[in-house]
């Protein structure tokens, strides 16, 4: 028998040729940018002129003696507690309080708390540095009102307070897509899991760490990667509040890049660190869908 | 009134052809008329200053048949970190502002993209306009290394001198005088902060004011010799000097006693300029570049003074120099008529407009021009005359090295924030500056 073997449908040809614009464009925007990202790494080179010198790996090899860049990597990485965790722990909490019972204005809540994450990151960058204004911002003013004048701060100017205050816009940002993002996993949990846990006696706590939880691992798994994501490229909310001040304490590498590259005219630098940071993210990305997809394979 | 900004240009053309009103820099011969269109960036975003621009444009046009201006304007954070790869481009504007210093003047040097002006100086007798000093401002080796020196890069329409604005009501109301000498400054500083009102009004969120702050005081402890020095690069010398650690110490001083804005690490510049045109602060510490602001939309009324001396047997210096310079681009094919549009934005005619606009021209004004008495523009012009005529035109430090922005910015915070001392500050600093030292030679 000779049968020809056939894909289904269309011919492969057609499928890649469907393909082709978000290639074209990823390849043109997105690929070839890192490319030449990772090229002008080895170069000491102002970003204008013909004098670009190869120099190798020098420029990796001064990041490693930079406290500059380390003290802006080490704050990337804290901010992963504002950008992560709390807006995870914060998610999951609103999720389980909307998601489980039928609420009257459900539609408004959800969409009220994802707000934030719509937003443009410069306008909110803006907004909350008038909330944080001193003088005349909101927080202050509020606390003033209700007597608590000594709980008032120089929010973004304090070497203790703005990196928390930095970082809890972040929060704001953040929560409202993991709550989403989780209520949409608890529509998928039969309701049955619940009854027959509540017939064995688990509380509500129980039921979220044994039912809720292991059902959300791969809402979990977006949640984390997403938000690590954007603690460790944060570039608008600082440059737009603290431009890494006061002194040192909001400084992160997305900022450093920015500084090194357009204002003080050092491209090869900047994408030097640019390229760690990308194999940095790249690297956690691929352990947590590691450790994802493990665990689905398992069950 | 956007609007009706197009037809208000056409009616200044047509006032201009009728009355013939030569334009003054007519004595030198003007390039045959051709068709052209000479495209220009510049940093006038702000509406005062953005009219100027338009009226000296539709002027400089109208005086040349055939020549059209293409104006793109910017804001100059947008403006440096487009204009580098734009001046490469064979279409790329053939005048732009370029902003003084290293990491902007002498890096386009440096790549050759700025046509040098020594020769169109001559011609245009600049130099008759400009005094050296203002001139060194503008120049760099033709291998962009050394500043201060060399060739001519770019001609400044507009001046700038930092000095303190005070509210005028507030000072009547307390009967408090303008101080001559700085103890007389500081004893002011102390009665205002014991009347309950915010002395100086100051907002260092965004930076970069703070080096004005601390380098306004630091102009009054050191020589001209060393802030030239500094600057330029040259006769190494160290900023890890006492002077430089006194006047850091002043700014912790003020800063315990509470002078300063209640807060002013968490606001900004602009922030903090609202609030003292809203009448709230007895003085502030910035450069004329507000002047223009300070007179509209407000019921206050404001004067402006110089830091006084702080040791007689000093020059009193005060920071200042001239604005952003227009320079032309080293493979424009018009470069007579930018030549020529370039000597038009340092007429006579454009130091009127600029003055007519509360804004400090870097050239002198027309012959018979009056300037209104007891204005804050009088009082910002009387600072820039005397700083001029004492030889007392300071820096700003900012342009020492690429990174001495940055670094200023980051341990001026540490030093108003009182994390570090004086000392660590000044030494701090001197590591960007020895670096850069030994790298550029």
């Amino acid at each position: 028998m000779n049968v020809q073997h056939r894909w289904p449908g269309e011919s492969r040809f057609h499928g890649w040729l469907y393909l082709l614009p978000g290639i074209l464009i990823y390849l043109v925007f997105i690929f070839y940018p890192i490319l030449e990202t990772i090229r002008t790494s080895f170069y000491q080179w102002d970003g204008f002129s013909k004098n670009r010198i190869f120099i190798g790996f020098e420029n990796y090899i001064n990041l490693v003696g930079d406290s500059q860049f380390l003290l802006a990597l080490f704050n990337n990485i804290k901010f992963i507690i504002f950008y992560t965790i709390i807006p995870i722990i914060i998610g999951l909490f609103l999720a389980s309080l909307l998601g489980r019972k039928k609420l009257p204005g459900m539609t408004f809540f959800r969409a009220g708390l994802f707000l934030p994450q719509i937003l443009s990151m410069v306008v909110v960058g803006v907004t909350w540095r008038w909330i944080f204004n001193p003088v005349f911002g909101p927080l202050n003013m509020g606390l003033r009102a209700i007597g608590l004048d000594a709980l008032t701060h120089s929010w973004l100017g304090d070497f203790k307070l703005a990196f928390p205050s930095v970082g809890s816009i972040g929060t704001w940002v953040e929560y409202g897509f993991c709550m989403v993002l989780f209520l949409a996993g608890m529509q998928r949990i039969s309701e049955d899991f619940y009854e027959a846990a509540q017939l064995d006696g688990a509380n509500a706590f129980q039921q979220l760490i044994y039912i809720t939880l292991p059902s959300l691992r791969p809402e979990l798994g977006v949640a984390l990667i997403t938000t690590i994501i954007a603690a460790l490229r944060v570039f608008d909310l600082v440059y737009v509040t603290t431009r890494g001040g006061p002194g040192e304490s909001t400084l992160v590498t997305g900022f450093l890049v920015y500084r090194t590259a357009f204002l003080q005219n050092n491209i090869g630098y900047a994408a030097a660190v640019a390229t760690v940071m990308t194999i940095v993210i790249f690297a956690i990305a691929l352990i947590i869908l590691r450790f994802q997809t493990s665990h689905q394979e398992e069950a | 009134m956007k609007k009706l900004f197009p037809l208000f240009s056409i009616l200044m053309i047509l006032t201009l052809v009728l009355t013939a009103c030569k334009p003054t820099s007519q004595a030198t011969p003007t390039p045959a008329a051709e068709e052209m269109t000479l495209v220009v960036w510049d940093q006038f975003y702000r509406d005062v200053e953005s009219n100027v621009m338009d009226t000296l444009n539709s002027e400089f046009e109208a005086a040349h048949p055939g020549v059209k201006i293409e104006r793109v304007v910017k804001t100059l954070d947008d403006l440096k970190v487009t204009l580098k790869l734009a001046l490469e481009q064979s279409d790329g504007p053939d005048v732009a502002q370029v902003n003084q210093g290293r990491s902007d003047m002498g890096a386009m040097v440096q790549a050759d993209l700025l046509l040098p002006l020594n020769d169109y100086s001559t011609q245009y007798k600049w130099d008759e306009r400009f005094s050296s000093s203002v001139a060194s401002r503008n120049s760099f080796t033709a291998d962009g290394k050394t500043f201060g020196q060399g060739n001519l890069y770019g001609v400044s329409p507009t001046a700038e001198v930092v000095g303190v604005y005070y509210n005028k009501g507030i000072f009547e109301a307390n009967g408090w005088k303008v101080p001559t000498t700085f103890d007389e400054f500081e004893t002011l500083l102390a009665d205002i902060k014991a009347k309950g009102i915010t002395p100086i009004s100051f907002g260092s969120l965004d930076g970069w004011n703070a080096i004005h702050e601390f380098s306004a005081v630091q102009h009054l402890l050191v020589t001209p010799d060393y802030i030239n020095n500094l600057v330029y690069g040259v006769n190494n010398v160290s900023f890890d000097t006492p002077e430089n650690q006194e006047a850091a110490s002043i700014m912790q001083d003020w800063v315990d006693k509470g002078y300063f804005t209640d807060g002013f690490a968490g606001i900004g510049y602009d922030d903090s300029n609202k609030m003292f045109k809203a009448g709230e602060g007895a003085m502030t510490i910035t450069g004329s570049w507000l002047a223009g602001e300070l007179i509209n939309d407000t019921d206050q009324q404001f004067g402006f003074f110089l830091l006084p001396a702080k040791y007689p047997d000093k020059v009193r210096m005060a920071i200042g120099g001239v604005g952003i310079p227009f320079a032309i681009r080293k493979t424009s094919t018009h470069a007579d008529m930018a030549a020529a549009y370039l000597d038009w934005m340092v007429s006579p005619r454009a130091a009127e407009l600029w003055a007519q606009a509360g804004i400090l021209p870097a050239m002198s004004l027309p012959e018979g021009s009056t300037i209104e008495e007891g204005s804050l523009f009088s009082d910002t012009m009387v600072a820039w005359n005397t700083i001029n005529k004492e030889n007392a035109v300071g820096h700003y430090i900012d342009w020492t090295t690429p990174t001495f922005y940055d670094t200023l910015v980051a341990e001026l915070q540490k030093v108003f924030g009182k994390t570090e001392t004086p000392a660590e500050f000044t030494a701090a600093v001197q590591e960007d500056y020895a670096a850069f030292l030994a790298g550029n030679k």
